[in-house]
């Protein structure tokens, strides 16, 4: 059973940095749309991701890209550059970014994050001016559409992007 | 003011719901995450579901008779 909530819970536990961006971003903000996966931008630096292995060791961590579906906890081995990481675990589909097209990097997407509290821990998820310039970078139809949702939300909160 | 009412427009001519949105603007975040997990649990117990009805309901040419 699908658990995104108890994936970034988990996340935070362990001290990953990371930003909540894409679809689950959006749920944040209030949209309505589903997302089966939980996007986050995260520097991939050795200390990051034996944090990330810590925090979904027990949940079968493996590379949803890779035929055989290589356990994230034995490859990649040392410390090894990584850019992206696109995960399947027994709690949700995570995919763990360097960047977000139309936005920036980490450090970028950090900068202007909004700090959201959920059960005493403090998330940093992308702005909504972020997340529908990069909704509108990506130029997908279904991108497109919760980019005029994004729109929607902010309009009804009284701010202006 | 103008603005605004374009966005909306805009928004409601995509098909958007901006009903639901204040619905869901007036939920706190924790809330916002538990009910979006249960929708798509729901989602993936119905197809699963629908595949196992289809399953019996349309036996594959290789088995019927």
């Amino acid at each position: 059973m699908q658990n995104l909530t108890r994936l970034l819970e988990r996340l935070a536990e362990a001290g990953v940095d990371f930003v909540i961006v894409g679809g689950f971003a959006a749920v944040t903000h209030g949209s309505s749309y589903l997302t089966r996966d939980v996007d986050i931008c995260a520097v991939l630096t050795p200390q990051n991701v034996a944090r990330l292995r810590q925090a979904l060791a027990d949940w079968n961590p493996r590379h949803r890209m890779t035929p055989q579906k290589l356990s994230f906890l034995d490859y990649p081995a040392g410390d090894q550059p990584l850019k992206n990481l696109y995960l399947e675990t027994d709690a949700g589909v995570v995919d763990i970014l360097s960047s977000v097209l139309g936005v920036g990097d980490f450090e970028r997407l950090k900068s202007t994050a909004d700090q959201v509290e959920v059960d005493g821990r403090t998330y940093a998820v992308m702005s909504l001016r972020d997340l529908v310039q990069a909704k509108e970078a990506l130029g997908r139809e279904k991108d497109l559409l919760t980019a005029k949702e994004l729109r929607a939300i902010a309009a009804k909160r009284g701010e202006r992007l | 003011m103008g603005d605004i009412a374009q966005i909306y427009e805009e928004a409601r001519r995509a098909g958007i719901d901006l009903e639901l949105l204040d619905s869901n603007l007036a939920l706190p975040v924790k809330e916002r995450w538990r009910l979006h997990d249960e929708a798509v649990n729901l989602a993936e117990a119905l197809r699963g579901g629908l595949i196992s009805h289809n399953a019996k309901s349309h036996p594959t040419a290789g088995t019927a008779r």
